[in-house]
């Protein structure tokens, strides 16, 4: 294909350079037709980080109407100055796929689908779910008589997605239910 | 990290070990490429030939497993050659600290082992003790029993030949990169180490990066500009995750556990607070009662009093050993010993080590809640291919959580910057962040006790605890508050006040914190610093690319860790060009880094203080007896490794990995013929850890559409593989298709005398995604790291060969 | 003087910010795509990907491995042939921005017969304008017309981590390219930069153009 196309630029680029030598200039107007108003016009801009990984490079939102209209990366940022890789720069898209459940989803025992819940009902059936658990399961003393007010049959797994404020929280909950096993991406 | 990212360019050389930075870190690469371009050179060592590797000066592949042989030849090339900084290593390390007369190594284990419980007693290797309770020194180096000698002993059999044989690198290339990185144990220059997940995932992963700590500390890298040991911390807040512990083995601010030995807050206290083992050292463990007893206050406000122990009581404790990690839970779970759980942003069933086991083991829960952004193969494991949900009891909740912009509080990058980050639209649909799950859950907990009752109901009861989740407010929390009028220093504070510093924080119930490291981050003269966008700095500053005025770091806004090892003896810089803090006779220089730990250089003997401020004794640790398996690194194999011996030792791999013993914990026997090949598994630049994100983003899906397996020309050969073939990689625990990637990326490797293949496979594809690809980890050992269960997911054996038809893939 | 792109591959690491990076600000759906034994893909430019980085490997005859990235995009050439030759057919179907230097396709090219654009097409010495079959527009880097109209940089441009990639007054571009190329002439003897007199888009190669891609230069 190589060689099809230098021969055709070769049989046609004397002529072409005459073509464009005779129409000196330029047609301003289409190129200006064409300088589509900046679609970030108008926008809220916002200071978040990218989601992944620890580099934490600081991204831009740009929000109009509630709706997020595009992202890039802070240029202030010292660390990332405005760049951003493939993951940050598909920040856009990433946020307005289809593939995001919207509302809780439940699948009952022995169920073979998903149904849609509301925020009443779910963490209404999660909260006696742990009450029930942490009641029957509760262990106050070891083999040795020392106090050890450990849940053992209840874990907690995740997340370094959390924000420092939700890990607190996260943590004090756990302590507060007597819940041990607390793990997260340290080891994955 | 140690250092931050733009210190990265202030290096002279860079040993990129363990990670693929470019691939993984991508936009490290611009501080590392500036390095390269002052002159830096930057080196490679790893199995596989990357986007990293293409941009280094030197690419040095290396059998996966093997980094201990490697790291411990360049320290006897180290001694051997005494390239070390000797006035760094004699005064700021405890190469003079003699060992008590217990410590012994023989046939490639120390003294202490217990084969039956496959641990150490670590009591065998501890120093010798004056009578007044202080180390014994010999600054002669004289003792055949002080620490230097002893390292150089141990590190005698780590010769060229046996490194090369073991690694399968030539001695030659050996040789100059021991140089080109040694080379950085002139005073005024400085070597760095950048290592990720390369390094932690494997059964002897802390013990490798203790051996690039030694070779650091014999370098006098530690604490200097361009030096210092840099995790590349993997996901976007695991370092913050990690500083507030959701861990099982500690607690905010990486204060000890709760264990049953401790029965009252103060055997607690007395149990994890270290005594001084050297007159100047700072010994900042010793403040721990402080940040512990403002820790319970946080947790409990106003129900901790001083009488009942602060709350102390109603916490839960792990027995002495008690290790209920991830992989725990997964075993007893499997055992029918779990009732339920929280899988919160995490996809176990694609990130975790042996994934049949994983996948197996949900389905012996009763309920299981998941937060999640997407559907994932966990939340969806009972729909997963080959299982009748008809059969499988697990009641699953799925919440769908807001992403990043749709929330706003703080995260810590790896360089401990503490970054705001604002709402710019809500959530999708119903979707809400964690903080607005968790908060309103334990409420309803909480009601559900005060009208029920039940067992043990104050921890939950007394709970410092909001009505609603506000981040801000849990930011002013972590760093903490006054709750009771007091006057600091000839400073009133309200209750309510937030406290300014972690030297404010007191143990009599005055002050609360969430977090002491976090202490300072958002005071009443300051607000909330992790909004400070403030460039300017001092030329000093500037030159080294500190940036003190935008976000806030912790601990005190320090941004080079241990940056008192970065002046000699009298508070000089090693580095005159690149100065970090400077003494000028009588005081530490202002417009530099934040000094740590206060005092006067080491010189001064009466108000002079040692530099490693978190160690009882304030040295660098060449001798380290705090790990579980051995003060000194040790090279041991892979759990699965194709070879049956090794020239180091008699003892072939760790003798104190964890495993677990249930019939799908499977292990190949070393150098099992049916599994001749190395698999070391990865991420990349595309797909985020298990790829519930990414596969989910159609583009980053375009990019890299389904899994491959990365293979060497002369392998493919072998077997008879062409480029782009299907194939099926087999362990001894499944088997998974990918796609042949062969490439002369990949080389096999002499070791020992004899050809070993090696392979890689990514671990983002999941069978969620259609047509894209199953479980990577589906082949992977679960075999851990004694002091962290962290899973060797580096190294295990496999088979490969061609498909004769795809299933998973299309 | 028009505006250049310098793409200094010797920096690139392929972390493909700028392919997608120029995918999200566009608005371009994602096509289905396969593995095939190359991380490169999609596998060629389409409607869909205006920038696509290729990736290239072999050993040298010393054994040392060269994996070699290029971020492929149009060259925004000064002597543009493709509008030479959709001239021909349609004026306006294909304009070349006198401020930036921009070679833009316009709705015009719409009106471009199947065979013309396909002349196009085969014009483009560098392989790059890709015909949209559901609007029958052509399609290919447009500079960001709209971002660099209003003082921003093109997206690629902004996203790269590495300082591969450069944006500014030519006579900037070029003397930073000739800058870099001497400093790389040291390690790669043969290193050049691609048709640097007739394009916008300056390419700095380490190797022979064969270890990039077939129309990496002319």
């Amino acid at each position: 294909m190589n060689s099809t196309r230098r021969a055709f630029l070769k049989g046609v680029s004397a002529g072409v350079l005459c073509i464009s030598l005779s129409q000196l200039g330029f047609d301003l107007t289409e190129a200006k037709a064409y300088a589509k108003e900046l679609k970030i016009k108008n926008c809220r801009a916002v200071t978040s980080v990218c989601p992944f990984c620890a580099v934490c490079c600081q991204v831009i939102a740009y929000e109009r109407n509630g709706e997020l209209i595009a992202t890039e990366g802070d240029p202030d940022f010292p660390i990332n100055e405005g760049s951003l890789c493939a993951k940050g720069a598909s920040l856009w898209s990433m946020y307005t796929n289809k593939h995001r459940p919207t509302k809780p989803m439940y699948r009952a025992p022995y169920s073979d689908k998903w149904v849609e819940k509301d925020w009443d009902w779910t963490p209404d059936r999660i909260a006696h779910l742990v009450k029930e658990a942490r009641d029957k399961d509760l262990i106050l003393k070891n083999e040795k008589g020392q106090t050890v007010n450990r849940l053992e049959s209840v874990f907690w797994m995740g997340t370094s997605h959390a924000s420092n404020e939700e890990c607190a929280a996260i943590h004090q909950a756990m302590k507060g239910l007597g819940v041990v096993s607390i793990d997260h991406q340290a080891r994955v | 990290m140690t250092n931050h990212w733009i210190d990265i360019k202030n290096a002279n050389c860079i040993l990129i070990m363990g990670s693929n930075c470019a691939e993984h870190h991508p936009v490290s690469m611009k501080w590392v490429l500036r390095a390269k371009d002052n002159g830096a050179k930057l080196i490679h060592v790893d199995p596989k030939f990357s986007r990293t590797s293409a941009r280094c000066d030197v690419h040095v592949p290396i059998r996966s497993g093997s980094d201990i042989a490697f790291l411990g030849g360049m320290i006897n090339y180290i001694l051997e050659k005494k390239l070390y900084q000797e006035e760094y290593v004699k005064n700021y390390t405890n190469a003079s600290v003699v060992v008590g007369p217990d410590y012994d190594f023989v046939d490639g284990v120390f003294s202490g082992l217990n084969r039956e419980t496959r641990t150490y007693d670590k009591k065998a290797w501890a120093f010798s003790k004056g009578n007044d309770g202080m180390l014994v020194v010999d600054d002669e180096w004289k003792n055949p029993r002080c620490v230097i000698n002893l390292l150089r002993k141990h590190y005698s059999r780590y010769t060229l030949k046996n490194v090369s044989d073991v690694t399968g690198i030539p001695e030659k290339t050996i040789i100059e990169v021991y140089d080109d990185f040694c080379a950085t144990g002139k005073p005024d220059k400085a070597g760095t180490i950048m290592y990720a997940l390369g390094w932690t995932q494997h059964t002897n992963g802390v013990q490798i990066i203790r051996t690039s700590s030694i070779i650091q500390l014999l370098l006098g890298n530690i604490g200097v500009a361009g030096g210092g040991i840099n995790a590349l911390r993997g996901e976007p807040n695991v370092q913050g995750s990690t500083d507030h512990a959701l861990l099982y083995d500690s607690l905010p601010g990486y204060l000890p556990m709760l264990r049953a030995q401790f029965q009252t807050l103060d055997a607690y206290l007395k149990g994890c607070t270290p005594n001084k083992e050297l007159p100047n050292s700072v010994n900042w463990k010793s403040n721990n009662p402080k940040y512990m007893v403002s820790l319970l206050k946080g947790w409990f406000g106003d129900a901790a009093t001083p009488e009942n122990d602060f709350g102390y009581s109603w916490l839960p404790k792990l027995e002495p050993t008690g290790n209920t990690s991830y992989y725990s839970v997964i075993d007893r779970a499997y055992k029918d010993k779990m009732r339920g759980g929280f899988v919160f942003g995490v996809n176990p069933c694609q990130s975790f080590p042996n994934t049949h086991k994983v996948r197996a083991c949900l389905d012996h829960l009763d309920w299981m809640v998941c937060g999640e952004v997407h559907n994932s193969e966990t939340s969806d494991n009972w729909h997963r291919p080959g299982a009748d949900p008809s059969k499988i009891k697990t009641e699953v909740f799925l919440l769908p959580s807001a992403h990043r912009i749709e929330k706003e509080g703080t995260i810590s990058n790896s360089g401990r910057w503490l970054q705001w980050f604002d709402k710019a639209v809500e959530p999708a649909g119903e979707a809400r962040d964690f903080g607005n799950m968790i908060v309103p859950l334990i409420n309803k907990i909480r009601d559900l006790y005060r009208k029920e009752n039940g067992v043990l109901p104050e921890p939950i009861l007394n709970l410092y605890w909001p009505k609603e989740f506000k981040a801000e407010e849990w930011t002013k929390r972590i760093n903490g508050q006054y709750w009771k009028d007091v006057t600091v220093g000839g400073t009133m504070h309200k209750r309510g006040e937030q406290v300014d510093k972690f030297a404010d924080l007191a143990q009599d119930g005055s002050t609360s914190s969430l977090n002491w490291l976090y202490c300072g981050s958002y005071t009443e003269a300051g607000g909330n610093k992790s909004k400070n966008r403030d460039k300017s700095q001092t030329p000093a500053q500037a030159k080294l690319g500190l940036y003190p005025k935008w976000s806030w770091c912790w601990p005190v806004n320090r941004r080079v860790l241990y940056n008192r090892a970065s002046v000699d003896t009298h508070g000089k810089p090693w580095n005159p060009n690149l100065p970090v803090i400077e003494w000028d006779g009588s005081k530490w220089k202002d417009g530099m880094d934040v000094i740590d730990g206060g005092g006067a250089p080491v010189a001064d003997r009466e108000k002079g203080r040692l530099p490693f401020i978190m160690c009882a004794d304030g040295l660098g640790h060449l001798y380290g007896p705090g790990r579980a398996d051995g003060p000194f690194p040790e090279h041991y194999e892979p759990v699965e490794t194709p070879l049956k011996a090794h020239p180091f030792s008699k003892q072939l791999s760790s003798p104190v990995y964890l495993s677990y013993d249930s019939d799908l914990d499977k292990l190949a026997a070393p150098g099992d013929p049916k599994y001749p090949i190395v698999l070391t598994t990865y991420s990349m630049t595309e797909h985020w850890c298990g790829g519930g994100e990414t596969r989910n983003t159609p583009n980053l899906l375009e990019a890299e559409p389904q899994l491959y397996v990365e293979m060497s020309e002369e392998l493919a050969a072998i077997k008879g593989i062409k480029n782009g073939d299907g194939v099926i990689v087999e362990s001894i625990r499944g088997k998974v298709e990918a796609i042949a990637m062969v490439t002369v990326r990949l080389k096999p490797f002499t070791i020992m005398g004899r050809t070993v293949h090696l392979i890689g496979m990514p671990f983002a594809f999941g069978w969620l995604t259609p047509k894209c690809g199953d479980s990577t980890n589906r082949l992977t050992t679960g075999v851990y790291d004694p002091n962290t269960t962290i899973q060797e997911d580096k190294a295990c054996m496999v088979d490969i060969y061609k498909a004769e038809k795809l299933t998973e893939i299309a | 003087m028009p505006k250049s792109f310098l793409i200094d591959t010797t920096r690139c690491t392929a972390c493909r910010g700028c392919q997608m990076a120029c995918k999200d600000w566009h608005n371009l759906p994602a096509i289905e795509t396969k593995q095939t034994g190359t991380h490169q893909n999609p596998p060629d430019l389409n409607p869909c990907n205006y920038k696509l980085v290729r990736f290239h490997e072999h050993k040298t005859a010393d054994g040392r491995v060269m994996w070699n990235f290029f971020p492929d995009q149009c060259r925004h050439c000064i002597h543009p042939v493709c509008k030479d030759v959709a001239d021909m057919a349609v004026p306006g179907a294909i304009i070349q921005d006198e401020a930036t230097g921009a070679i833009l396709c316009t709705e015009k090219s719409a009106q471009l017969s199947p065979e013309d654009a396909q002349a196009v097409i085969e014009a483009c010495p560098y392989n790059i304008p890709r015909l949209d079959p559901v609007t029958k527009m052509l399609t290919k880097c447009d500079m960001c017309f709209d971002r660099v109209s209003n003082g921003l940089l093109p997206m690629c441009v902004k996203s790269c981590p590495t300082g591969t990639m450069l944006f500014g007054e030519r006579s900037e571009i070029l003397a930073e390219a000739k800058k870099r190329l001497a400093k790389i002439k040291k390690t790669f003897p043969k290193a050049f930069l691609a048709d640097q007199r007739d394009v916008n888009v300056i390419f700095l190669l380490a190797e022979e153009k064969e270890h990039y891609y077939e129309y990496a230069a002319f």
